[in-house]
């Protein structure tokens, strides 16, 4: 069977590229260039996981474990799918996840297409997460656990993608890759987004906004509110500020104060009290059903509403187009744009993205 | 494995890795510089190649200067001569055109910087340049001092009438310099320094059977150029550096085993190309380039709705070797300059896909060749479609 596997030059896509030709399948690498990093490499910027020393590091995992690899360029769809979006979402006052993105529109679209036109049969990426009997679930490692991120990978791609790594840990994988002499065994875990390398994401939108032609006034320095209206600070520009954040800003006074709403309108960003800074209900757009009941019907659910936060108990019911998620307990910083995912203990049955809050 | 990237690099032919087998082994060698017995046996190696390549292309020995390959040949051309052209108070300009190697490019991007007048010669869909044109342009532009274009293409294979050429461009301008590009056209056409004309010839060993790392600038005995190094009279100052004796041995051999069998490997590969061009145009591929000037090994092909990229990996997972032609700007697949230049757009540019036969290409290697294309090709299509409507 030829297995395509997705290398972004980090040790996890080599150690699960090294799992799958330990099991003896005609494996080829592939590491995808999703934006021009030579600039960011000249300054000193490098290491995010498509600069050409990622690519080298991929290729040289590649040499070790005596499979082909190609880079290609997705520097077109990536700007179009992720980073464009990206800028949008900040720019309207939302909080937008691109690496969900890219692995909707980016891995599990044109690479996967890519794959299938190297007359592969499966692709294979380092996410910390599994497929079983059709289903995806948590990745072992809760630490590591990348589910969240694939809830839109699309029912289709659950038959067509392998995630070697995900009965395993960060420790296992590290060791293991040492141990076959991956030269990236102990390269570092990336923390930042790959296209912004220096960590400033506010610099990305500034610019890209720019070129896209969208009004950059809501990018400028604007009043913070309290719940009455009164201005008690100054923010950065909306696109700096996140619901649920409480730093960043010049508040007056000393209470603890969590960002509530971003009114791009007005660049108002409303901030309040932790209790305050709690939903209750989330609205879901954009739904993606992996495991999920019909329209009309009901489920219980744990439903993630960001990255790092613990699921939550909730009921979620599945209208025409959305989802209604009511959770047991408030839960805080749930963020327009950020992703709800829906789980059935460690399966992913679906999500789809936060429109409005209640 | 089939290569069919010979344009790329030719493996060593194996009499000439024999002969430097021979020399590798030898024990009374030392650097041709040194005055005592051991220099004196390197310099007759050295001076034997240079009397080889002298001969290979009708050239005189005192007129061979050897590089590390043709893209220092090509820069020591450019830079050299237009800087010393520039200090003497003559014409310096270059014309050239937009076909060019990126060693020629390159550097004349270099001398722009520098401020010297450079000018593009116009090429028709099919990459042919018209020798008037080339008359033409020198007679309007009394600042060009250098014209430099290459004798065969690197990536369409395309083959000029550089005597022509060179003609138009003296009858233009008696005091020009002709630089010639030939590093692949030696072994695929006759190739005559004397017989051409020029004033500048650059030509690569490993391009020829010849091992990596040897190449030559071929010119007038006479040549004043400003050297790119410093800090030996090697190669009469034009190249300081010890000569790599071992190099330049196998690309003596090398160089008088192509020119010698020249006709014969010509016309192996024509009939192997024919053959190939006939399949692939049964597989409704786009050939690119001039039908009836080449240099008989190269085909330049592009599939409609299939990405370059893709047919390259295809091939190699299939254990056959061509390449793109995309040039790599930091290691991101940039479309060709070269088809660019021909008028095509930047999404047919990047479907194009090189083969370059050596002599030893088989009809059999040709036909695998062409099986495994009629194999990838529908899939390749059909995720290119889908590529396509994903964004």
């Amino acid at each position: 069977m030829r297995v395509v596997v997705a290398m972004s030059g980090g040790v996890d896509s080599s150690m699960a590229a090294a799992r799958i030709v330990d099991e003896g399948h005609d494996v080829v690498g592939i590491t995808m260039r999703l934006y021009d990093a030579s600039e960011d490499e000249r300054r000193g910027r490098g290491g995010s996981c498509c600069s050409p020393a990622e690519v080298d590091m991929a290729r040289r995992a590649c040499g070790v474990l005596g499979i082909p690899h190609y880079s290609v360029d997705e520097r077109e769809h990536f700007e179009a799918e992720v980073i464009d979006p990206f800028v949008r979402d900040y720019v309207a006052g939302r909080t937008p996840n691109p690496c969900t993105r890219c692995n909707q529109h980016i891995k599990f679209g044109p690479l996967l297409t890519r794959a299938q036109a190297l007359g592969a049969d499966v692709l294979v990426t380092g996410h910390y997460a599994r497929i079983e009997d059709g289903a995806l679930l948590r990745g072992v490692d809760p630490r590591k656990d990348q589910s969240y991120f694939l809830f839109a990978m699309g029912k289709d791609a659950l038959s067509q993608v392998r995630f070697p790594l995900g009965g395993m840990t960060k420790d296992e994988v590290r060791e293991q890759a040492e141990r076959l002499g991956l030269p990236n065994a102990q390269a570092p875990d990336s923390q930042e987004l790959c296209f912004v390398p220096g960590g400033d994401h506010g610099v990305v939108v500034e610019r890209r906004a720019a070129a896209l032609g969208l009004s950059t006034d809501a990018l400028a320095p604007g009043p913070v509110v309290d719940g009455r209206g009164q201005e008690i600070g100054e923010h950065q520009g909306i696109h700096r500020v996140t619901v649920g954040q409480r730093r960043g800003m010049q508040i007056r006074g000393t209470d603890k104060r969590y960002v509530l709403r971003v009114i791009p309108e007005s660049r108002t960003v409303v901030v309040g009290s932790a209790e305050q800074a709690t939903a209750r209900r989330l609205y879901v757009e954009e739904l993606q059903d992996l495991a999920l009941p019909p329209v009309g019907g009901s489920m219980r659910a744990a439903v993630q509403w960001r990255h790092r936060s613990a699921p939550a108990p909730a009921t979620v019911s599945i209208e025409a187009d959305r989802a209604v998620v009511e959770f047991d307990e408030p839960v805080g910083a749930a963020a327009c744009g950020q992703a709800a995912v829906i789980y059935d203990g460690d399966r992913v049955c679906g999500g789809g993205w936060i429109a409005a809050t209640e | 494995m089939i290569d069919l990237d010979h344009n790329a690099t030719t493996p060593l032919d194996p009499r000439v890795r024999a002969s430097m087998g021979e020399l590798l082994a030898r024990e009374d060698l030392g650097n041709p510089s040194s005055q005592h017995g051991r220099g004196r046996q390197a310099r007759e190696v050295v001076e034997a190649a240079r009397r080889r390549v002298a001969q290979a292309v009708e050239a005189e020995p005192l007129g061979v200067t050897f590089t590390s390959g043709g893209t220092e040949a090509n820069n020591l051309a450019i830079l050299g001569v237009a800087r010393a052209l520039a200090k003497a108070g003559r014409p310096h300009g270059v014309l050239t055109s937009a076909l060019e190697h990126p060693s020629v490019a390159a550097a004349i991007d270099v001398l722009a910087a520098e401020g010297h007048p450079v000018k593009r010669i116009e090429v028709d869909a099919q990459g042919r340049i018209d020798p008037d044109m080339v008359a033409a342009r020198l007679g309007a532009e009394p600042r060009l001092g250098i014209v430099s274009l290459a004798a065969a293409n690197h990536e369409l294979g395309n083959a000029y009438d550089i005597a022509a050429i060179a003609r138009a461009a003296r009858e233009a301008s008696p005091q020009v310099r002709v630089h010639c590009d030939a590093v692949q056209a030696v072994g695929k056409l006759p190739v005559s320094f004397r017989g051409w004309g020029v004033d500048l010839l650059s030509i690569s060993a490993h391009k020829l059977g010849g091992p990596a790392g040897a190449g030559a600038l071929v010119h007038d005995r006479g040549l004043k150029l400003q050297a790119l190094r410093h800090g030996g009279a090697q190669e009469r100052g034009r190249r300081p550096g010890t000569e790599a004796t071992l190099l330049v041995h196998g690309f003596g051999h090398a160089i008088s085993l192509a020119a010698s069998e020249q006709p014969a490997r010509h016309a192996n590969m024509a009939a192997r190309r024919s053959r190939l061009v006939r399949g692939l145009q049964a597989l409704g591929a786009r050939i690119h380039g001039d039908p009836d000037h080449h240099t008989g090994n190269t085909v330049n092909v592009g599939f409609e709705g299939t990405e370059g990229e893709l047919v390259m990996m295809n091939l190699d997972l299939a254990g056959i070797a061509v390449s793109t032609g995309a040039a790599c700007s930091a290691g991101l697949p940039e479309p060709s300059p070269v088809l660019l230049a021909l008028g095509q757009s930047v999404p047919l540019a990047r479907e194009a896909v090189r083969m370059s036969l050596s002599p030893n290409t088989s009809d059999a290697d040709i036909d695998a060749v062409l099986t495994a294309l009629a194999e990838a090709l529908p899939r390749i299509r059909k995720a290119g479609t889908a590529v396509r409507s994903a964004s």
